[in-house]
């Protein structure tokens, strides 16, 4: 079925440093031990027959041995949003974790409030499907991408579009990004083109010739002096924003469309999705792919991936008093068999699958508190929250964990025409 | 987080050689500051407007009206966070403005024409302002009606160097300019009969005095670090002083002394300097003169110039370097834009490609003995799949990286906390009067359709490019083939 389901002990990631030549790449020559030696840490090893030398190495590292990695995630649905009459194509969580935005093919954007699920605004204007929407750091204006070729700025607040739509792009707007700032928006379109914006005057301040066939994804890194693009010509590059120059081009060898391109939280590495089913970690700097992520199928949609983050247990932090408890990162991509695909950064392994939609899952966010949201082309947005995991879980939760179920939230007063969500996922 | 990638050569270079861009916003601008972050330049005006330009977008990220119409705006100083921003002018007041919503914190009437006016760098609820015909002021702003006290114009002279007629000599003798050390703990002040004090912020006396010339002070800078002085005199001559550490507690008045390290000026013309300002690193003196297009750059180890930049045709006011980059800033006397000065970044080419690699001159290529061998996909797949096997941190960002950011600051103290100035989507951009707007180096976006581009006679923008480009169009420099050169070099 999938690959998290073999028998052999799932592997974790190392926890100690192996020695490592100089450029920081294992030695790999092809010798027929090789292999053998590659997977020497992946033996499960009980920290207690760890030489207290290795222990002492660092107080720290030694402390936090104790806490182990969890291999399995337990995000369990917890709401069904409804209302798009047409396939959802992202999903946003707005940066203050107040609110949802969703837009999709019916050309409409919805505010969903994050906490009750209940439907806010649409926002109505596009005349053609929506792909891409983007919100601004304050969480008070939201940009959204069109078919119709237009970028228009939303205020939240009213839930009308601003005056000055940005009005530039020759084909379908594809992708966007607003800089950290706010003052800038990069988008990525059909025309092939990169465009970096002037938020205030709704100007193109530049135009960046950036592939030779329509540009999939665009983003700004944290401090927003670099912008990521990609394209279905195969390539991802990395440009200066003050100097809008290209700094670097990351190739894989297949050539893949590449259909979305994030930089990691601290920026230093970008996550691209491919149309090869693969989903890739680079370290752009290097110009090399570090992890590939397996086990979704994704040949044909432009499906999102985002990053989020997982601590041992719920609620630690508050348990180790002050103290910030060890964080580690998870990917997350949809998969056109419905299946959203939780891998762990380092060791690649899948910490989860949730059976999330029916038919194509599109987007995904990764918000506060431990939640996701996915939507698909099955027009639902469906709302995950973390659960401790149940003592005999092997990570399938469908199956083996009670959930509380919150009613599905369906927009405005239509008649409540869903399941609960929990019950549809046993069918 | 773009250093990684950026090419070296470029790092190495600390002095900006090319105009980059212009800006205008409403008005004449006369003065300029950049905030500590370098993100913002402000700009005051003959008519007493402030426009801050976001130098990300070279457009106005906000206006400040306060100042009596028509009164010039003389001088600005902001404080560390970028929040708040303090401006001066000859209508006698100096305002503190909140750039979070472009509030007037604190006006204050100081009864006379304000020459500069400068906040405490610790503390942006005090400020210092000398004033034209009277004695300088030490003004407290927490109360709403602030404290002012008058500081001494006079220097502190030992008891035989004082006149038998003390009062007619120092009648008219009045503070030009002032300006804090880095810390805060002193003031030094500048006088008409060009004598330089340095004044305790404590105790309002002044600790020391030396005497540069016979002719008035006209700007004292300081550098980052606090070390350095720059002093522009009306006697044609900028000088550069070494200061001792003023903030430590064991320095004693009696022990400072102040030499000139440097002596800059023009023997031939005897040009004087209309505005002056040290390099980031106070490495470079740079200086705009009086008649004159030009701003001269002079290399502050052997004080040799070392760049003349030009390109304005026109005389140049204030001029201001950037905090941390090779990036200086000017106003134009006549037209009152501000001209940006850069280095030039040309496309590297290895980077549109990754096997594109740069090279000196020709290289035979030789084969390597595998390149051409043929292995199973899969194994190589599955080979490149087990190599990816280390560790990998995506969440935790590097302490240099946040102090970068502004986000947490340690040290320093006060005034570190992060402040991201609200993008206002309802500026009225109409109040911009210029035809062109830079949008980069050396390009520039034509602002509305119907008009002549006589501003470009100047012969270093495309002009090809620029003619063809209405409004909403921009230009491009690379050619639109560079990304499918970039992907055919790789398909042999």
């Amino acid at each position: 079925m999938s690959i998290t389901e073999h028998d052999e002990p799932a592997r974790r990631s190392p926890k100690r440093k192996r020695s490592e030549s100089p450029n920081g790449i294992p030695q790999h020559d092809g010798a027929p031990d090789a292999a053998a030696l590659q997977y020497g840490y992946d033996e499960e090893m009980p920290s207690e027959l760890q030489s207290p030398a290795e222990q002492d190495e660092d107080g720290m590292a030694a402390k936090r041995q104790r806490r182990e990695r969890p291999r399995r995630l337990n995000y369990v649905p917890y709401m069904t949003l409804r209302g798009h009459k047409r396939g959802v194509a992202a999903v946003k969580f707005s940066p203050d974790g107040r609110w949802i935005a969703s837009c999709s093919a019916d050309a409409t954007i919805k505010i969903w409030d994050a906490t009750t699920g209940a439907h806010s605004r649409t926002l109505e204007g596009h005349l053609a499907g929506i792909s891409t929407i983007a919100w601004s750091p304050d969480s008070k204006v939201l940009a959204s991408g069109s078919d119709d070729k237009i970028i228009r700025l939303w205020d939240i607040a009213t839930g009308k579009a601003l005056p000055s739509p940005l009005i530039g792009h020759h084909n379908y707007v594809y992708s966007l990004a607003f800089s950290p700032k706010g003052n800038m928006i990069v988008s990525g379109s059909y025309d092939e083109a990169v465009f970096l914006w002037d938020v205030r005057t709704a100007r193109p301040m530049r135009s960046l010739p950036a592939h030779s066939d329509p540009v999939s994804g665009v983003d700004f890194v944290r401090d927003g002096t670099l912008i990521a693009s990609c394209s279905s010509d195969g390539l991802i590059r990395i440009w200066d924003t003050s100097t809008t120059q290209c700094l670097k081009t990351l190739v894989h060898e297949d050539n893949a469309a590449v259909t979305s391109v994030r930089f990691s939280p601290n920026g230093k590495y970008v996550l691209a999705c491919t149309l090869d089913s693969c989903l890739r970690l680079w370290n752009y700097v290097d110009g090399r792919c570090i992890k590939t992520y397996q086990g979704h199928k994704n040949e044909k949609y432009s499906i999102n991936a985002a990053f989020g983050a997982y601590t041992a247990e719920l609620g630690a932090a508050s348990e180790m008093d002050g103290e910030e408890p060890e964080r580690w990162a998870f990917a997350v991509c949809g998969s056109e068999d419905g299946r959203a695909v939780l891998w762990d950064v380092s060791s690649k392994e899948v910490l989860q699958e949730l059976k999330a939609h029916e038919g194509v899952m599109l987007g995904v966010d990764v918000g506060p508190d431990d939640t996701i949201v996915t939507c698909g082309l099955d027009k639902t947005i469906r709302m995950w929250k973390r659960q401790p995991l149940p003592p005999d879980a092997n990570g399938v939760h469908e199956s083996t964990v009670v959930v509380p179920i919150v009613a599905p939230v369906v927009e405005d007063s239509t008649p409540v025409n869903g399941t609960p969500a929990g019950t549809q996922e046993d069918g | 987080m773009n250093l990684p990638l950026t090419d070296p050569v470029l790092l190495a270079q600390d002095i900006p050689d090319s105009l980059v861009a212009r800006l205008r916003s409403s008005g004449q601008a006369v003065c300029l500051r950049f905030s500590w972050k370098g993100d913002l330049l402000a700009s005051g005006t003959a008519k007493g407007t402030i426009a801050i330009f976001d130098l990300e977008t070279n457009g106005v990220a906000r206006k400040l009206k306060g100042h009596t119409n028509g009164r010039t705006v003389q001088s600005l100083s902001w404080e560390k966070s970028g929040r708040y921003l303090l401006s001066s002018s000859i209508d006698w007041k100096v305002i503190l403005w909140d750039l979070k919503d472009g509030s007037r914190v604190r006006v204050v009437s100081l009864g006379a024409p304000v020459y500069i006016a400068e906040l405490h760098p610790q503390n942006y609820l005090q400020c210092v302002a000398a004033l034209y015909e009277y004695r300088p002021v030490l003004a407290d702003l927490t109360a709403t009606t602030p404290k002012q006290h008058a500081l001494p114009n006079l220097p502190k002279r030992a008891p035989h160097e004082l006149d038998a007629n003390p009062e007619k000599a120092d009648a008219k003798h009045f503070t030009t300019v002032a300006a804090f050390t880095p810390t805060g703990s002193h003031i030094i002040t500048g006088t008409t009969k060009g004598w330089l004090n340095v004044i305790s912020t404590t105790t309002h006396q002044t600790i020391y005095s030396t005497r540069l010339c016979s002719k008035p002070i006209l700007l004292i800078r300081l550098s980052a670090s606090g070390r350095d002085l720059l002093v522009n005199a009306s006697d044609t001559i900028i000088r550069t002083i070494k200061l001792p550490d003023l903030s430590s507690p064991t320095l004693a008045p009696d022990q400072i002394r102040l030499d000139v390290e440097h002596k800059f000026q023009d023997v031939v013309n005897r040009l004087s300097w209309n505005h002056v300002a040290f390099s980031s690193s106070a490495d470079y003196v740079m200086a705009s003169t009086l008649m004159n297009h030009d701003i001269y750059i002079w290399e502050r180890g052997h004080g040799s110039l070392v760049k003349i930049l030009e390109g304005p045709k026109e005389e140049l006011g204030a001029v201001e370097w950037h905090p941390h980059r090779p990036f200086v800033a000017a106003t134009g006397v006549e037209s009152g834009r501000v001209y940006l000065w850069s280095i030039n970044t040309p496309q590297r080419w290895s980077a549109l490609a990754p096997d594109f690699l740069e090279v000196e001159e020709n290289e035979e290529y030789i084969e390597k003995e595998d390149e051409f061998d043929v292995q199973p996909v899969e194994e190589l797949q599955k080979r490149r799949l087990d190599m990816e096997d280390e560790e990998v941190d995506v969440l935790t960002v590097d302490a240099e990286q946040l102090e970068r950011e502004g986000g947490k600051k340690g040290g320093q103290g006060g005034g570190g906390e992060f402040f991201r100035m609200p993008v206002l989507l309802d500026m009225n951009e109409s109040d911009s009067e210029d035809e062109m707007v830079a949008i980069g180096t050396g390009q520039f976006r034509r602002k509305s359709t119907a008009r002549e581009e006589r501003e470009f006679e100047d012969g270093e923008e495309e002009g090809d490019g620029m003619g063809d480009s209405g409004a909403g169009v921009v230009v491009q420099d690379v050619e639109e083939d560079t990304a499918r050169a970039g992907r055919k070099r790789r398909r042999p």
